[in-house]
């Protein structure tokens, strides 16, 4: 007797890496426009990044049908919202929305690995990072993705606070300014698309400050 | 290897065939083999199976035959040829997966074709057929074979033979090369792919599918 | 009546079958290990007076890029090179292995090495192993029988081709050499036609990657181009650089000094015969 066995899987990994680092006055989120399977590129140009809100973004890599599946569900919750209070969803709320969404997946969860990024009630950069099934943690800064393994120890390295019993985890914005954070990030793409095959092609770089939302583009290796 | 492998005997010699299709999968690793492999100046053998098998087999074989006809001062038998691939071909079946066709002519009993397939059987036949394409050409070679043939009408049968397995075996392909063997000698021939005859339902050969689906855009509408 | 192509089990719950033999593997020391994986894409091609072999120069473990710039085109005879796609090791040790077999087979004949004789010796070697060597080879040379171009599986097939391309990368530069090759090309015509076929692997395979190492071999004469291109630079520098002056925290300092505690015993078991 033979062991029935799946031979199909409904996940598929579509890679890619995702930055956010929250300064004093202003967040940067980041990630990769690659999209493939397997050894294949699938295309050079697919935007990973989501804006949420007016002060709150979400970079995404794993299974992007599931990600997809999640910004809509994101959005739609987020239109009720702005239905019912008459104003956008701060960024920690959305951080919890988003937990919420990911674990009543709990056991067929979406193949996505998040970062959210934005500025708080405050105007305090915050970033929120996740697993698949909703845990989740605000942090200073963090890495998803095929390239976290490469890019969180030199963010680590260049930003962990001496100790976590120094500073409370949610005060642990990083203490460079906006322009050093957007040059931090361009070296840890520029080095992870090095090293991680499923990394490259172009950066694409959001920024929200006071001022509003800005992005940027920078190219990456193409092999 | 998908193959499409035949061998007739006609009055005078035989006629050996087969396609030219090697594939790994769903890839065509090479389009152009040789599947008809000599083993001494008047005896050849078609394989079809693993490809590394059979060419292990005909490399022992020749070898020995080799050695054979040095002792023997006059050319090998094709029983002699056969036998010895049957041979190989029974003392390691478990090791094996390759079906072969030996055909060849010697002065004693002129034209003779043997079928030694899978285990190691050893069969002298008036025609042989094997590979994946075979089973298209059962009732076909039933129906078409007679005893006594020309060389030309041989030739002309195995060319028909392969060509209609090809259209209908997808693992059979490429062009059809042919092997004629009697007292005078050896001749080669190959038929290109695009010369061969189309059989039911078979499209013309194109260079570019543009140019089909250009011959086939209906007139704009006009107002 | 169709049957189902598996059978099920007629009643539910997990199946445990298999459980005794893997702890009984993994007791004796089994585990699936990694290995460095040369996904890649290697090609070679006959031109008008030899033979032009070509490969990318990424190896890969997983996902990971563990060389950006290594050497994939690997020597077997003066006359003779080998491309090798596969596991690392087993390309380098079957191609090391047969070049000294050559070396030896010069000295004791004073000619010099055929590109067939190269091919018999991986493909019996390979077929010895029965797949397991994993060893995709692309095989070109020259020799006093002219210029020659082999494929060599793992199983241990071998195909005789005027063009040819292997590993990951080997559909995307077969997809150039197709539509590209024929016969007769100079000299700077194959070397260009080889290197847009290992282009096309390193940019559309994930497994191949970095720069295109060439070959030229021709009568008596041979050219190894080792990064004849590199089209992939890095993107970006920081300008101001980045340093690692963090040092890992000390918490604690406790030194415990060696101790001597050789003990020598006289006499012992006395050897048995």
């Amino acid at each position: 007797m033979t062991k029935q066995q799946a031979n199909w899987s409904p996940y598929d990994n579509n890679g890619g890496s995702c930055v956010a680092i929250a300064g004093a006055d202003y967040c940067v989120i980041a990630a990769d426009t690659r999209m493939s399977t397997g050894y294949n590129i699938l295309t050079r140009d697919y935007s990973k990044i989501c804006k949420l809100a007016d002060k709150c973004v979400m970079a995404s890599s794993g299974f992007q049908a599931d990600v997809r599946a999640l910004q809509k569900v994101l959005a739609a919750r987020h239109l009720i919202y702005q239905h019912q209070h008459n104003k956008q969803m701060s960024c920690p709320a959305m951080g919890q929305l988003l937990s919420n969404t990911l674990y009543y997946k709990r056991f067929f969860p979406y193949y996505s690995f998040n970062v959210l990024g934005g500025l708080d009630n405050e105007g305090k950069g915050c970033v929120f990072t996740y697993d698949a099934v909703g845990s989740y943690e605000r942090v200073g800064y963090s890495s998803q993705g095929s390239g976290s393994t490469l890019i969180m120890p030199f963010l680590d390295n260049q930003l962990k606070s001496p100790s976590p019993l120094l500073l409370p985890a949610q005060d642990a914005v990083t203490p460079l300014s906006e322009s050093e954070a957007i040059d931090l990030v361009k070296t840890c793409f520029a080095s992870a698309t090095e090293r991680d095959i499923y990394t490259g092609d172009k950066l694409e770089i959001v920024i929200l400050n006071a001022d509003g939302i800005r992005r940027e583009y920078m190219e990456l290796r193409k092999d | 290897m998908g193959t499409t492998i035949i061998g007739v005997t006609y009055n005078g010699g035989v006629v050996l065939g087969a396609d030219s299709r090697t594939s790994t999968g769903m890839y065509i690793a090479n389009r152009a083999s040789d599947k008809i492999t000599q083993l001494t100046d008047n005896v050849y053998v078609c394989r079809s199976g693993s490809a590394a098998d059979s060419q292990i087999i005909s490399d022992y074989v020749r070898y020995y035959l080799h050695q054979h006809t040095i002792q023997l001062g006059q050319p090998a038998t094709v029983k002699v040829a056969a036998n010895l691939v049957r041979l190989i071909s029974y003392n390691n079946k478990n090791m094996l997966e390759t079906g072969l066709i030996v055909g060849g002519w010697d002065k004693y009993e002129g034209g003779k074709i043997y079928g030694i397939p899978l285990g190691g059987t050893i069969i002298e036949q008036p025609f042989a057929i094997g590979g994946s394409g075979s089973s298209y050409l059962y009732g076909f070679f039933d129906q078409a074979w007679k005893e006594g043939m020309t060389k030309d009408e041989a030739e002309q049968l195995v060319v028909k033979a392969v060509s209609l397995a090809i259209a209908r075996d997808g693992a059979s392909g490429g062009v059809v090369r042919t092997v004629i063997i009697n007292e005078e000698g050896v001749t080669r021939n190959f038929y290109t792919g695009d010369k061969l005859p189309l059989w039911h339902e078979e499209l013309e050969p194109h260079n570019s599918l543009l140019d089909i689906l250009n011959a086939s855009v209906p007139e704009p509408m006009s107002t | 009546m169709s049957k189902v192509a598996v059978d099920v089990p007629p009643k539910g719950g997990f199946s445990f079958d298999l459980c005794r033999r893997n702890a009984m593997l993994s007791e004796k020391g089994l585990r699936p290990s990694s290995f460095l994986k040369t996904g890649t894409t290697i090609v070679g091609l006959i031109f008008q007076d030899g033979v032009i072999l070509g490969a990318d120069t990424r190896a890969t473990e997983g996902p990971i890029v563990a060389d950006k710039n290594c050497e994939k085109i690997h020597y077997m005879a003066p006359n003779i090179y080998c491309c090798g796609a596969g596991t690392a090791a087993d390309t380098e040790a079957v191609t090391d292995m047969v070049s000294s077999q050559l070396q030896l087979h010069r000295y004791h004949t004073s000619r010099e090495s055929r590109v067939v004789t190269a091919l018999t010796l991986l493909k019996s070697h390979l077929f010895s192993y029965q797949g397991h060597v994993q060893a995709a080879l692309v095989l070109g040379g020259v020799d006093v029988t002219g210029p020659h171009l082999h494929t060599i599986y793992p199983h241990g097939s071998t195909d005789t081709l005027p063009f040819a391309t292997m590993g990951s990368g080997s559909l995307a530069a077969m997809s150039v050499f197709e539509s590209k090759y024929r016969e007769g090309l100079t000299r700077d015509e194959g070397i260009n036609l080889v290197t847009e076929a290992i282009c096309a692997g390193i940019f559309n395979d994930l497994g191949s990657g970095s720069n295109v190492d060439v070959c030229v071999i021709t009568k008596g004469h041979k050219d190894y181009l080792r990064n004849h291109q590199s089209p992939n630079p890095r993107t970006y520098v920081s300008s101001k650089g980045y340093s690692f002056p963090k040092k890992t925290e000390v918490l604690v300092t406790k030194i415990t000094p060696l101790k001597e505690v050789v003990e020598v015993t006289e006499g012992g078991d006395a050897m048995e015969e």
